[in-house]
């Protein structure tokens, strides 16, 4: 009993060092991100790394006005929404289906896909797009990213339907729903903030994930993340304005990772049965 | 309305047999009560009729329809689930005008069954809650209220009055019944509650192990119950048990040979068996005006239930107990005599239980 707050301040104390050192390796290589962004130029590259400077825009005006960001930055959103949009499309009644009857493959089998290296897919894919002559097109790069979007979709529903109890299901039943109304009156309702989760996750990865872009999409339809990659290395690498580039394309995700937390809480099964 | 018919159901989990074969014909309008120990397949017997759980083998009829395949949503069935399965997301009026709705029922009749089914449970403060913010109490009554707003082929309620204190049990119970009179809509109703079966029961099927022990009156169960499991689980508190032996004409107890003060007319049986199990039910003792005529016992405990008193003691090496008048003030130690009132004893084979006749 006496040694007890004893025991709570180590605690208090480890908690802090673990978050100190998250800290420092998430927020780090974040910070030094964006402060280089806004340093002049000369100062990106300084060694030892300048702490006090005056911040400017000039590398964001310099990129702006060197490379098409806003239209890559539309590639880049209609690509994530659209596959967002497919992967919701097809994740949504795919979960529910698997929760419903307990057939789990087909949930292993996006899983797995999802898994395996994107190079598996690339070189099939090339192939094929190239001789239905859909290289550069918008529907190649958004079905190409619903393998991204769509294991997500149903690999975070799946735990969320399958938490609502079986008996609501079968009360439905009872009051007479026939299978596709008890997905959309009873089972969605229930899964909303797993739907939101789902869907920004899903928008995140696919947003951040590079390597389709780079050989499916031509100069026209770059994505942001596909097209900052080619900075690198263009002549003289500007690193002023690929830190800006940076820092622009990692704020939508970032902002939507804050938001997702809020929608974590769920608790919405409560109430549904006994206790 | 309509009404049940079971023929060689079985159900089996793997290879347990829940239901090994049976055999039930629930009447159109009947209110049916099932009783029977905790899991031997009250539940389950319910589901099936519901069309929530497939049957290995058998097969089932609601009116002269054959339902083996059809799916639980066309079957017209109101069900109270023992874990009441609200839809969380919906307030309490949407949970009872759900089913409804579905139906294409219009507004302003869904909107007066709902508030009647309301008033008839007194719900009717917490209509515009969620389930989440009711007590179990209440969330048993909104399930219930989903039920009877309803007006199916046939109603299975799961034990739905159990989270109900007894003073609403009781109002409930009784409304209830008389809904029942007044629909004519046959009902399968499962409780533990003895006077719920006993009150609402057209007739009970009393349940052991998924096998069907005996299915008769509420009357008929209690005075004449076909064996020593149904003699044991209806009734409350339960029959009280005695090996017995036809010895020296006369009854007398297995365990000390004394003699058993029983009319000859009850011995019939016994007199062919040789020995057996005697039951008297706690309210079948009489206390004997002359201690000779009588089983003298001493009081262990005694229970005062207000109307009557309930004694306890020992008897021929068994535990025992007595309903008696409050006016004998009997208090533990006292020495009573007592003997069984004629013509309500029973006597049950000593190795499969059936009643002796
Ligand atoms: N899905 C299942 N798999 C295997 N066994 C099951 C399953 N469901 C029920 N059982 C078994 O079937 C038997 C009957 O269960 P059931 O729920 O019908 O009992 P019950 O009579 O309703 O009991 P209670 O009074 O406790 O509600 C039990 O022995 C139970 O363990
Ligand atoms: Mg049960």
């Amino acid at each position: 009993m006496t040694d007890a707050p004893t025991t709570d301040r180590w605690i208090r104390y480890l908690n802090l060092l673990q978050l100190a050192l998250a800290g420092i390796i998430i927020l780090a290589p974040t910070v030094w991100m964006v402060l280089s962004s806004l340093k002049p130029s000369f100062e990106v590259t300084a060694y030892p790394p300048t702490l006090v400077f005056t911040p400017t825009l000039e590398n964001y005006v310099q990129l702006m006005k060197t490379t098409p960001f806003a239209s890559y930055a539309v590639n880049s959103l209609i690509v994530t929404i659209g596959s967002t949009s497919l992967g919701l499309l097809f994740g949504i009644p795919a979960a529910f289906a698997v929760s419903w009857t307990r057939v789990s493959w087909p949930a292993i089998l996006t899983l797995a896909a999802r898994m395996a290296p994107g190079t598996l897919f690339l070189l099939p894919w090339y192939v094929m797009f190239r001789q239905v002559g859909m290289i550069g097109s918008y529907t190649a790069l958004i079905l190409s990213h619903a393998v991204i979007t769509l294991p997500i979709v149903i690999w975070v529903l799946l735990p969320s339907f399958d938490g609502i109890p079986r008996s609501v299901y079968e009360a439905a039943q009872v009051d007479g729903c026939s299978v596709t109304r008890i997905l959309w009156r009873i089972a969605l309702p229930l899964v909303g903030s797993g739907i939101a989760v789902a869907a920004i996750l899903a928008f995140v990865f696919s947003w951040n994930y590079f390597l389709f872009a780079l050989v499916l999409s031509n100069g026209d339809s770059k994505t942001l993340i596909a097209a900052a990659f080619n900075f690198i290395g263009e002549g003289s690498t500007q690193w002023g304005a690929l830190m800006a580039a940076a820092t622009l394309i990692a704020l939508p995700p970032l902002i939507l990772a804050a938001l997702v937390q809020r929608w974590l809480v769920s608790g919405l099964t409560l109430g549904a049965v006994k206790g | 309305m309509a009404s049940i018919s079971i023929r060689n159901l079985v159900k089996r989990y793997g290879n347990f047999a829940v239901i090994p074969d049976l055999n039930l014909e629930i009447a159109d309008h009947e209110f049916v009560v099932f009783v029977g120990p905790s899991g031997c397949g009250k539940s389950t017997l319910l589901r099936i009729i519901a069309g929530l759980e497939p049957i290995t083998a058998g097969e089932l009829y609601i009116g002269d329809k054959r339902v083996n395949g059809i799916p639980a949503a066309q079957r017209d069935i109101a069900m109270v689930f023992q874990d009441y399965a609200l839809y969380p997301h919906m307030r309490v009026y949407e949970n009872m005008s759900f089913a409804l709705e579905l139906r294409g029922t219009p507004k302003a009749e869904i909107d007066a069954r709902v508030k009647r089914a309301a008033a008839l449970l007194h719900i009717e403060p917490y209509l515009d809650r969620k389930p989440k913010e009711l007590s179990g109490g209440q969330r048993q009554r909104v399930a219930m209220g989903r039920a009877i707003v309803r007006n199916p082929k046939a109603f299975l309620f799961d034990e739905p009055l159990s989270n109900l204190d007894a003073k609403l049990r009781g109002q409930v119970r009784a409304e209830i019944k008389a809904l029942s009179q007044e629909l004519k809509t046959t009902m399968v109703f499962v409780t533990h509650d003895q006077i719920e079966a006993m009150t609402m029961a057209d007739r009970i099927v009393v349940l052991q192990s998924g096998a069907v022990q005996q299915y008769d009156t509420p009357e008929a169960v209690y005075e004449r119950p076909a064996n020593q499991f149904v003699a044991g689980f209806i009734g409350s508190p339960a029959m009280n048990f005695f090996p017995v032996e036809w010895r020296g004409e006369a009854v007398v107890f297995s365990q000390d040979g004394a003699r058993v003060p029983l009319g000859l007319e009850s011995c019939g049986p016994l007199r062919q068996a040789g020995k057996g199990v005697l039951g008297i039910r706690p309210e079948h003792f009489a206390v004997a005006a002359d201690p000779a005529d009588g089983m003298a016992v001493m009081i262990k405990l005694v229970e005062p239930l207000g109307s009557d008193t309930l004694i306890h003691f020992d008897l021929a090496g068994a535990s025992a107990i007595a309903r008696v008048d409050p006016s004998l003030r009997p208090k533990v130690g006292d020495r009573v005599s007592l003997r069984p009132q004629p013509g309500k004893t029973h006597l049950f084979d000593s190795t499969d239980g059936r009643v002796l006749q």
